[in-house]
């Protein structure tokens, strides 16, 4: 047994034991501490970098660790065995995705003024923002011994009498505390109940003399970041937001390496308790202490999130996702409560989850595509989803057809070696001088701010400009020189966007051929799909009327840009419209409005899938996309390089 | 109702590169109809066999092949009875020794054995590198500049070494460029834009674009050449009407059918025929598909596939 000690940069430490041989990123997972690890412990992504700082491991070398840097202690924890006691340095870096991230979770004034539009126009619609749960006000006359009708029955009988219902469900939660409410209030109570045509449930009972407010948790879960709101049920106001890196990443950044982990043992339950325990409770607590609410007063969840972070959440076995033929074990369930899988809200809190349509293509693209309104249009939309999976719905108020591709974490900065979310120190917008080569960037943050890596719209800023200076060729490789572009001694190059000196790290802030080539993969990834779906329907891209983006990439995307690289097609950029988190938007609508949450169901039932992996042409379009703009110039003509 | 014959008009047409010098050169490409479409247009330049021959002499090669250079000792004695096969148009040394995992040659052995070979024959000559795209980048460069003057073709640029290769051969010593990628359109016409963007003139350009052995997913072979043929001309993509060269030597002679011996395999005949019947039929298929040269070893395979193209031009 060996002493394992992970010491983080705020200077607080974490002790382990492992055997000898006990591979350190497993020690690091089992003592919940969060080490960013995409490739889930293959030695390929050479993220889950950490500083011996004393003992040593058993660690081989990889290319993601320069001589320099082993020198300096330098290790990948996956590619490190226990061998002795030791202490490692987990730097922010390594962690950040846990702590620091921030997505589009309604934080910023531009996110929160296209949320309120989504609200707006939905509601034009004539959908009606109603819910079932109510809070009601009973009097009830004080028992004697006259009459000795027992609590419950007076109560019941009361919320008959109030409602006209036949059926009044009071859970064991509600009959534990009612003896005394109804004494300290003398007899005057506030209930939360649901009511449904011709039944009502109570979830919970106060004094009337208290403020009740009844809660309801909107949640986002993306492969990589988690997003929530909770809202006032009563009125639809937002009380609290949070987000979070998933709690999942550990056990890989996609969900296939994500299924394969719960086919280990105990794996469902592992991979089920880092997105409920590690992220989405401790979300609730701090929203609801942030709000002084308490979690037992959030009456209804709503989930919107890929079909299989919503098997991996409810945890179900979502095996045969990965595997021909592809079936999901639900599309839509509304059998499940919170005390069902472990949230830690109201306990008979229904949890309602926006249906998936395929073995890809879930929750979060149903509710997207209604926070989209593309069904309520005659004008042909196209909504792309921008995520670890790119998902793309394109159609009318006639039909909507819908698919999905492996665009990978790229745009939420993974895979990227200075890549990372839209936080604090990201260069989020990008411009290079043709002759000096020289960037200007902006930075998020407070002025002063200094730049740490790239988040998603900064790469797709800096690849545009790369190319468009004629620094890199088409495939991404560097065919200028200068002082900021640089090749390792495998040859590959790179181009520095700020030195070590000018940046808030220990490196320099630079993007590789790797980065890029990755990146490439990505965008390819997205314009293949939609190009072989349009293409499907015999449609080309100047079809178009409009194009709806949404996701974590965040709002600050340079449209042209995206489409100097061949992301999206080359059309009007008016014809662009980012509608931030729609995934998040369309959980919140689905939560607060009964309507909505049918129009959902509707919009689902009503949407083709296509699977691409079907399609024989996708492969070929996918490579003639790896390319920038594209394969096909002509597909671009208004993409010329400076 | 008369038979009213329609030929399918194409206003592009495939590049006419024109490899070697002086009074021995051939021309391959220059072609605005699909291959041996002469109903359609006249053949403008009829397909060429270019036969291989290797630095590593001639151990590697089958007894039919060996027999026919009986007597043929040193490269540049060697590089003449390949040029003399009937049918051969040009030669196609391939530098197979300099392969880090093979032989692993030094650049300058294999230059010599360039000079020796180039300095024997004076019909067009192509040189193929190693195939180890690192050592590649630096042996073509040398290669292109001994060659000044012969206007050779120099087999393969790949995308990982374009620009030491592409810069070479098509830029400072004016030779062809050989651009090889992997049985893909779109990988194809990649290569050939970051080629002439690297300032090479698309008219030097030849593409290889990959080869099988057929039986050994030879279909995407096909569909491949089948598809630049149709962009080239039928959407004048001029960034894919570089002729096609195919080296099918190398990859048939590599396969069970032409390397099992007679005494393992007993029932499949004579190894040479074998060998032979690989080679022709996958040559054939080639050219069929739109190959506007083909690079053969046995003189059987080169006299029977040149007179299937003198028999179909």
């Amino acid at each position: 047994m060996f002493k394992v000690t992970f010491a983080f940069e705020d200077g607080s430490k974490v002790e382990a034991f492992a055997n000898a041989g006990d591979n350190l990123l497993e020690v690091a997972r089992g003592a919940n501490v969060a080490i960013d690890a995409p490739c889930s412990g293959n030695g390929a992504c050479g993220k889950c970098r950490v500083q011996l700082k004393g003992g040593e491991v058993d660690s081989k070398k990889t290319l993601h660790i320069s001589d320099e840097e082993f020198e300096k202690g330098w290790r990948l924890a996956c590619m490190s065995k226990i061998s002795a006691d030791v202490e490692v340095l987990v730097p922010d870096i390594a962690s950040a995705y846990k702590s620091r991230m921030k997505v589009a979770d309604l934080s910023s004034k531009e996110e929160i003024a296209i949320f309120e539009k989504a609200k707006s126009q939905i509601e034009e619609t004539g959908i009606q923002f109603r819910n079932s749960l109510e809070v009601v006000e009973l009097q009830m006359a004080e028992p004697s011994l006259d009459d000795t009708m027992p609590d419950v029955e007076r109560l019941t009988r009361a919320l008959r009498k109030f409602m006209n219902l036949n059926r009044i469900r009071v859970p064991y939660a509600v009959l534990r505390k009612l003896p005394d409410v109804l004494r300290a209030s003398k007899f005057s109570v506030k209930c939360v109940v649901r009511v449904t045509p011709n039944d009502m449930f109570v979830y919970d009972i106060f004094d009337s003399k208290e403020d009740v407010i009844m809660g309801g948790l909107a949640v986002d879960i993306g492969t990589t970041t988690v997003s929530a709101v909770i809202i006032n049920m009563a009125t639809g106001e937002i009380l609290a937001k949070s987000s979070s890196g998933n709690g999942q990443i550990r056990y890989g950044a996609d969900v296939i390496n994500r299924i394969i982990e719960t086919t280990k043992p105990g794996g469902i339950k592992k991979l089920q308790d880092a997105v409920i325990k590690e992220t989405i409770n401790p979300m609730i607590h701090e929203m609801c202490r942030s709000i002084h609410l308490p979690e037992n007063q959030i009456y209804r969840m709503c989930v919107a999130s890929n079909t299989t972070m919503n098997h991996l959440f409810a945890g179900i076995n979502a095996d045969y996702l990965r595997t021909e033929p592809y079936i999901p074990a639900f599309f839509k369930t509304n059998s499940m409560f919170a005390s069902d899988v472990g949230i830690e809200i109201n306990k008979d809190a229904h949890i309602i989850m926006a249906p998936n349509i395929g073995s890809y293509v879930g929750g979060d693209i149903t509710a997207g595509a209604l926070v989209s309104m593309i069904w309520n249009r005659p004008e042909f939309s196209l909504f792309i989803d921008l995520g670890t999976n790119g998902e793309l719905v394109f159609g009318n108020s006639d039909f909507m057809m819908s698919c999905a591709c492996s665009a990978g974490p790229a745009f939420e900065g993974g895979d990227i070696s200075c890549g990372m979310r839209a936080t604090d120190g990201a260069i989020e917008a990008c411009t290079i001088d043709k002759e000096t080569m020289e960037p200007t960037y902006k930075i998020v943050g407070e002025p002063g701010t200094k730049p740490v890596g790239l988040c998603g719209s900064g790469i797709i800023d800096v690849i545009s400009e790369l190319y468009m200076t004629g620094i890199i060729n088409p495939k991404g490789k560097f065919v200028r020189e200068g002082k900021r572009i640089r090749h390792d001694h495998y040859g590959m190059g790179s181009y520095v966007i700020a030195f070590e000196e000018e940046a808030g790290s220990s490196k320099n802030v630079e993007i590789t051929e790797v980065d890029i080539d990755n990146f490439i993969r990505a965008k390819g990834a997205i314009f293949s799909a939609i190009r072989t779906m349009l293409s499907s329907l015999d449609f080309d891209v100047s079809m178009i009327d409009d194009v709806y983006v949404a996701g974590g990439i965040g709002s600050g995307i340079n449209m042209q840009n995206a489409v100097n690289i061949g992301m999206f097609p080359d059309v009007p950029l008016e014809k662009f419209h980012y509608i931030g988190n729609s995934s998040l938007t369309g959980a919140y609508l689905m939560l607060y409005s009964t309507e909505a949450e049918k129009k959902t169901y509707d919009l689902a039932a009503n949407m083709t899938y296509m699977e691409l992996s079907t399609v024989p042409t996708y492969m070929d379009e996918f490579v003639g996309a790896c390319f920038i703009p594209h394969t096909d110039a002509s597909m671009f003509p208004n993409v010329h390089q400076r | 109702m008369p038979f009213n014959q329609k030929p399918q008009k194409f206003n592009a047409k495939i590049n006419a590169v024109t490899i070697g010098s002086g009074d021995k050169t051939v021309t391959i490409g220059g072609e605005n109809s699909f291959p041996f479409y002469t109903f359609d247009a006249p053949t403008e330049n009829t397909a060429k066999i270019g036969v291989e021959i290797s630095d590593l002499g001639l151990d590697e090669f089958s007894e039919g092949v060996k027999a026919y250079y009986e007597g043929a000792t040193t490269m540049a004695e060697i590089a003449q009875k390949a040029a003399a096969i009937e049918g051969a148009d040009f030669v196609a040394l391939i530098l197979d020794g300099g392969d880090p995992n093979g032989a692993n040659k030094s650049i300058e052995e294999l230059i010599e054995v360039v000079k020796e070979v180039a300095g024997a024959i004076d019909c067009p000559l192509v040189v193929e590198g190693c195939k180890n795209v690192e050592k590649d980048a630096e042996l073509l460069p040398k290669v292109a500049e001994v060659l000044q003057g012969r206007n050779a073709l120099l087999l393969s640029e790949k995308e990982e070494n374009y620009k030491a290769i592409g810069a070479a051969a098509g830029l400072a010593y004016n030779q062809i460029v050989g651009a090889e990628s992997a049985v893909d359109i779109n990988l194809a016409k990649q290569l050939n834009v970051v080629t002439t963007q690297l300032g090479v003139d698309a008219k030097k350009i030849v593409m290889n674009i990959g080869s099988a052995a057929a039986g050994y997913g030879y279909e995407y072979v096909v569909s491949t050449m089948d598809r630049i043929k149709g962009a080239a001309l039928g959407q004048s993509d001029n960034m894919l009407q570089m002729p096609i060269i195919t080296p099918v030597s190398a990859e048939t002679w590599a396969v069970k059918e032409a390397t099992a011996s007679e005494a393992d395999m007993p029932e499949w005949g004579s190894a040479d025929e074998r060998g032979i019947d690989m080679e022709v039929m996958t040559a054939a298929a080639d050219l069929a598909a739109g190959s506007d040269a083909v690079i053969l070893r046995h003189p059987e395979s080169v006299k029977t596939i040149s007179k299937l193209i003198k028999a179909l031009a």
